[in-house]
C-alpha cells in the first residue's frame, strides 16, 4: 500500500477520534439505563413498567450499536494507517447515518416511548402496544438507516481490502492452503476483518429483508408473515452482529499485543483454519436462540449445538493459546493495553464457557431466558468487547511510558474489572435461581422465594454497576485529557 | 439414585462446571501475569506453549464428542419422550394463559380454556402449546422456584412439549418471552395430584 501523508493519517485520526467521544459518552449513559432497571427490579427505585421496557429496548439497541460501531471504527483506523486505503468520506457517510440512526432511535424509545425490545420479536411491535404508531415506524427507519450504514461500511472495508490483497479468497487466507508460500504475506488484522465484516454483510442482509417485511406490516396492518422465518432473520442478524464485534476486537488484539510482548503474531496455515471454521461458525451458531421453537426443523437444533461447540477450538486452541504464547514469559511491561487485552481474552473464555453451556439443548430447556443469557452475553460485552475498546482507546492516545507512570488510569481499570465480574456473577446467579430476563420487576411471580432472590440479587448487582462507573469515569479523565489534546502521538506511528 | 437426581440438576451441573472453568481462566491469568517478568528465549518459550496447545486440542476435541454424545440424548423434543397418557391444548396470549384437556379443535382465538389446570402425577403429559397474538414462553416451575420445562409458545405453530410430573403439588407457568407490558405478570397455574 501506498504510504499515506500526513495530512490524511490526521484526517482518519480525527475521524477515530470522533468516533471515540461518541462511544465514550454513549456509554456510561446506557450503563446508567441498566443502572435503573437493576434499581427498579431491586424493588429500591420505582420507574414505571413502561419506562423499564422502553429504558431496555433503548440499553440493548443502544449497546449493540455502539460497541460494534466502536470496534469498526478501530478496525478502519487500524486498517487505513498501515494496510489499506480506505476512503474518509466513506467513514464519514457511516459516521453521520449511525448517528442518525441514533437520533431515532432515542427520539423513537425516550420520547415514543417504544419498548418492544433489542430484537422487536415480530409482531410485538405491532400488537398490544403500549407506544404510537409513530414511534414504531421511527424506530424501523432508524434501524435501516443504521444497518444500511454498517452494510456500506462493511462492503468498503471488504471490497478496498481485496483489491489491495488480490481478491476474496485472499483476504480469507485461501492461498496459505495451496503448497507454495504466498507472495504476499497477510496481515492477521486483514484475515480478521474479512472474517468479520463479510459474515456482517449477510447478516445486515437478513436485517434489511425483516426491516422490510416491517415496513410493510406497518402501512399494511392485514399482512401477516411468518413468525419462525421472522426469527430466524431477526437472530442471524442480531446473534452475529454481536459476535462480529468481538472479532473485530481481536483483530486489533493481534495486531497491537506484538508491540508490547516483540513476539509475532503471524498467519501461518494454522490460523487460516481456525479462523475460516470460525467464518462458519459464526454463521449457524444463531441457531440455538431458537432451541425452545420445537416446531424449527431438528437438523436446525442439532446444526445449532455443533456450530457453538466446536466454535470453542477455534478461539481457544488457537486465539487464547495465542495470547498465552506472546506473554508467557515475555518479560513486559504491564501498562492498561496489554492488560486490558488479556483480561479482555479471559473474559471472552469465561463468557464462552458460560455460553456452551446455555448452547447445550439440554440444558438451555432450563436455562433459556432466565438471567443465565444476559449474564453470559454481558461477560462478552462487558468483561470482553468493552475492555478491548479500553484497550485500543488507551492505546491511541497515549504513549507507552505515559501509560506506564499512569496509576490512576490503571486503579480505575481495577474498580472497573473487578466491579464488572461482580456484577456479572450476580447476573449469573439469577439465571442459576431460574430468575426470568426481561422482567421489569419480580412482583407478579407468585413464588415468594423466587420473587425475593430476584428482587436481591437486583439489588445488589446495583452496587457493582455504581463501582463500574466510578471506574469508567477515573480512566476518562486521561482518555478525554488525551482524546481533546491536539497533535496526539500514538502507538501505530 | 434419588440423591443422585435430586444433586445432579440443571442448575448445580451449569453452576459447578461454570465455576470450575472460570477458577481455571483465573489461574492461568494470575499465573502469566505473575511469572511474566521471568525472561526465556523467544522460541522456548513459544515451543513450550506450543506443545501445550496439542495435549489440549487433543483433550478438548475428547470432551466435545463426550459432551455432544451424551447431552444429545437428552433433547426435549416429543419424538424423544414416547407416547403420551394425556394430550393438554394450551393458548398464550397477552397476557394470559387458556389452558384445556384435548386436542384444539378450534382456532386460538376462540379456543376457551383456562388459567388453572389439573393433572395426574407420573404420567407422561403432552402440552400443545401456540399463542394467538404474539411470542411467548410456557415455562414450568416448581413449588421451590426451579424452572423443570419450558417451550415456546408462537402463532402460527404448535409446540409439543412432552413432560411427567414426578412430584405432586403446585406448579406455576410464567411466560418467559418478552410479550409487552404485564410480562412479568403473566402466570398461569398446574394443580399435580
Amino acid at each position: 500500500m501506498k504510504e499515506l501523508s500526513s495530512i490524511e493519517i490526521n484526517g482518519q485520526r480525527k475521524l477515530v477520534k470522533i468516533w471515540a467521544i461518541t462511544f465514550l459518552v454513549l456509554f456510561p449513559v446506557l450503563i446508567t439505563l441498566g443502572l435503573l432497571m437493576r434499581l427498579n427490579q431491586g424493588e429500591v427505585l420505582d420507574i414505571g413498567i413502561d419506562n423499564f421496557y422502553v429504558f431496555m429496548t433503548l440499553h440493548g439497541l443502544g449497546m449493540a450499536g455502539v460497541m460494534y460501531s466502536m470496534a469498526f471504527a478501530g478496525l478502519w483506523y487500524l486498517l487505513s494507517k498501515k494496510y489499506v486505503r480506505l476512503n474518509l468520506k466513506t467513514g464519514y457517510f457511516v459516521y453521520f447515518a449511525v448517528l442518525i440512526g441514533v437520533v431515532g432511535v432515542t427520539i423513537s424509545t425516550l420520547i415514543g416511548k417504544f419498548g418492544a425490545g433489542w430484537y422487536l420479536l415480530y409482531p410485538l411491535p405491532f400488537k398490544g402496544t403500549f407506544w404510537p404508531g409513530w414511534s414504531t415506524l421511527l424506530i424501523i427507519i432508524s434501524l435501516v438507516i443504521l444497518g444500511v450504514a454498517w452494510l456500506i461500511g462493511n462492503i468498503h472495508v471488504v471490497f478496498a481490502l481485496a483489491r489491495e490483497y488480490g481478491g476474496l479468497g485472499n483476504i480469507l487466507g485461501w492461498q496459505y492452503f495451496g503448497k507454495k508460500e504466498p507472495e504476499r504475506e497477510l496481515p492477521p488484522v486483514v484475515l480478521i476483518s474479512a472474517v468479520s465484516l463479510i459474515p456482517g454483510i449477510l447478516a445486515f442482509i437478513a436485517g434489511a429483508i425483516f426491516l422490510i417485511m416491517y415496513l410493510l406490516q406497518n402501512f399494511e396492518p392485514g399482512l401477516t408473515f411468518d413468525n419462525l422465518l421472522v426469527k430466524n432473520l431477526i437472530f442471524f442478524f442480531g446473534h452475529t452482529l454481536v459476535n462480529i464485534t468481538l472479532y473485530c476486537c481481536l483483530g486489533w488484539v493481534y495486531t497491537i499485543m506484538p508491540e508490547y510482548t516483540h513476539r509475532e503474531w503471524k498467519v501461518n496455515k494454522l490460523l487460516v483454519w481456525a479462523w475460516s471454521g470460525t467464518f462458519f461458525f459464526i454463521l449457524f451458531a444463531y441457531f440455538h436462540h431458537l432451541y425452545m421453537d420445537f416446531a424449527q426443523p431438528k437438523g436446525m437444533q442439532y446444526a445449532g449445538q455443533l456450530a457453538s461447540y466446536f466454535s470453542a477450538i477455534p478461539a481457544t486452541a488457537v486465539t487464547m493459546f495465542g495470547m498465552i504464547a506472546q506473554v508467557y514469559h515475555a518479560k513486559l511491561k504491564w501498562s492498561i493495553v496489554p492488560l486490558a487485552f488479556l483480561m479482555g481474552v479471559a473474559g471472552w473464555a469465561i463468557g464462552g464457557f458460560a455460553a456452551i453451556i446455555d448452547s447445550t439443548i439440554a440444558l438451555n430447556k432450563i436455562l433459556h431466558n432466565t438471567l443465565w443469557v444476559p449474564a453470559h452475553f454481558h461477560t462478552y460485552m462487558l468483561g470482553g468487547v468493552v475492555l478491548f475498546i479500553l484497550g485500543y482507546l488507551f492505546y491511541i492516545t497515549h504513549s507507552k511510558e505515559e501509560l506506564l507512570k499512569n496509576n490512576m488510569a490503571k486503579f480505575g481499570f481495577w474498580s472497573f474489572l473487578l466491579a464488572a465480574h461482580g456484577f456479572l456473577a450476580f447476573f449469573y446467579s439469577g439465571g442459576l435461581y431460574s430468575i426470568p430476563r426481561r422482567y421489569s420487576d419480580y412482583k407478579g411471580i407468585p413464588m415468594e422465594e423466587t420473587h425475593n432472590i430476584g428482587a436481591n440479587i437486583a439489588a445488589v448487582s446495583t452496587i457493582f454497576i455504581s463501582f463500574v462507573l466510578i471506574g469508567l469515569l477515573i480512566m476518562y479523565v486521561s482518555l478525554f485529557k488525551k482524546i481533546l489534546a491536539k497533535n496526539t502521538q500514538d502507538g501505530i506511528i | 439414585m434419588r440423591l443422585l437426581t435430586t444433586l445432579f440438576t440443571v442448575q448445580n451441573f451449569a453452576a459447578v462446571t461454570s465455576f470450575i472453568a472460570a477458577a481455571l481462566v483465573v489461574a492461568v491469568v494470575i499465573f502469566l501475569i505473575v511469572t511474566s517478568q521471568e525472561d526465556e528465549d523467544k522460541a522456548s518459550a513459544k515451543h513450550k506453549v506450543y506443545s501445550l496447545r496439542g495435549k489440549y486440542f487433543f483433550v478438548l476435541v475428547i470432551l466435545i464428542i463426550a459432551g455432544l454424545f451424551t447431552s444429545l440424548r437428552f433433547l426435549p423434543y416429543d419424538t424423544h419422550k414416547g407416547t403420551p397418557d394425556q394430550l393438554i391444548s394450551v393458548v398464550a396470549m397477552q397476557w394470559a394463559w387458556k389452558m384445556a384437556e384435548g386436542p384444539m379443535d378450534k382456532n386460538p382465538q376462540e379456543f376457551e380454556g383456562t388459567n388453572e389446570i389439573t393433572v395426574p402425577s407420573g404420567k407422561l403429559i403432552q402440552f400443545a402449546v401456540t399463542s394467538m397474538d404474539v411470542n411467548h414462553n410456557f415455562a414450568v416451575y416448581n413449588s421451590k422456584g426451579d424452572i423443570v420445562t419450558q417451550t415456546q409458545a408462537m402463532p402460527g405453530y404448535t409446540n409439543r412439549l412432552n413432560f411427567r410430573f414426578q412430584e405432586p403439588g403446585v406448579y406455576h407457568v410464567l411466560c418467559l418471552e418478552y410479550c409487552g407490558l404485564a410480562h412479568g405478570f403473566m402466570v398461569g397455574k398446574i394443580n399435580v395430584n
